[in-house]
């Protein structure tokens, strides 16, 4: 799924040890934003929007699945999120993984 | 296959909340028939998409004084205002192998139910994917499902009258666009049946029933006692902060 970036695009530092924030608008899909505690690797991330995900305890174990991945390495993040994806047999709806792991980098970048 | 229909009641988020699943349980258990519920909210309710923050999304404090329930919903989807006067909700909760197996596809068939309704009352609306019902581009419907241990339930609401300002002191939005300029945006955006139609509450869901059982053999009948145990249950986690608080 392509990405819109130009709707919105948040800065940092929300609530208790969180230091990442972002959201934006998928294009053709849903809105997505996550909140990230992170060094050079997650430490804990939340994926919240009002996205479909079934089914929707999944997305728990992706959050976790997140966990130590290097926040510049997209490639590694997007394996991560794909194999839960994969393995779990999810169905995203106005989502994607790629949404997830741009929105990610998009929260450590700022 | 006979459906159970169970016509518009009106009732609190939490026991809403609760109802919807605990018909679903059953259904999975192959204990209850598959069922179509019209309903209302007493009081007035916010319900927000599973995957969303309550304190994003909701001004709690402004619930608190108007006295307006606030429920995190089992399915996604977006933060919605349930107006006591304003909104018809249907479930519809059934076995998945009775709807197309795509999600795009079974939001398709079951939204246009809620099209045929719409049309027994005199208004043409059409699907917009992936889960709005629109008149001349104006959103009247949003709707919503989930997938559960072999079972398809899917809510969704059918604007009746439209009270933004309202909508604006729940939903949390910044002071400073709750202005005249942001309200018409909504209005250009949303719109809803007293808009086209002056038909009481009770003939529009008459007229979602046809649409959503034509076709179907049904019967009227309420929940029962082991429904109404499980609704008693879930009653608590609906209302608890831990659920509803949890992102």
């Amino acid at each position: 799924m392509n990405l819109n970036i130009f709707i919105t695009k948040c800065a940092v530092l929300f609530g208790k040890g969180v230091n990442g924030f972002a959201k934006q608008k998928i294009q053709g899909g849903k809105l997505v934003y996550v909140r990230i505690r992170y060094d050079s690797t997650i430490e804990s991330v939340e994926i919240l929007g009002d996205f479909f995900m079934h089914p929707e305890e999944a997305l728990l174990r992706i959050e976790n699945a997140l966990v130590g991945a290097e926040v510049k390495n997209r490639g590694d993040m997007l394996e991560r999120v794909e194999k839960v994806v994969l393995s779990e047999k999810i169905e995203m709806i106005g989502i994607s993984p790629s949404a997830i792991v741009d929105t990610i980098m998009i929260a450590v970048a700022q | 296959m006979k459906w159970r229909v169970i016509m518009l009641e009106k009732h609190s988020a939490y026991e809403n909340m609760s109802i919807d699943e605990a018909i679903s349980n059953r259904v999975a258990e192959g204990t209850s028939k598959p069922t179509i519920r019209f309903y209302g909210w007493s009081p007035s309710a916010v319900s927000i998409g599973c995957f969303q923050s309550m304190d994003e999304e909701v001004n709690i404090e402004r619930c608190k004084e108007l006295g307006i329930d606030y429920v995190r919903r089992l399915t996604g989807g977006g933060a919605v205002y349930h107006d006591t006067e304003g909104e018809l909700t249907y479930s519809i909760i059934a076995p998945e192998s009775l709807f197309p197996k795509g999600i795009h596809e079974s939001y398709r068939e079951i939204c246009g139910y809620v099209i045929k309704g719409l049309s027994g009352v005199g208004i043409n609306a059409s699907f917009a994917p992936i889960n709005d019902i629109v008149v001349d581009g104006k959103k009247i419907s949003g709707n919503a499902q989930t997938r559960r241990g072999g079972v398809l339930l899917q809510h969704g609401t059918i604007l009746y009258k439209l009270d933004v300002k309202k909508m604006f002191e729940v939903l949390k939005v910044s002071k400073e666009k709750i202005s005249d300029k942001v309200i018409k945006n909504v209005e250009d955006r949303v719109t809803c049946v007293s808009n086209f139609s002056d038909v009481s509450m009770n003939d529009l869901c008459e007229s979602m029933l046809r649409g959503f059982v034509d076709g179907k053999d049904y019967e009227f009948e309420n929940l029962n006692a082991e429904e109404l145990n499980k609704v008693n249950e879930l009653g608590d986690t609906y209302k608890s902060t831990e659920w509803n608080f949890r992102r």
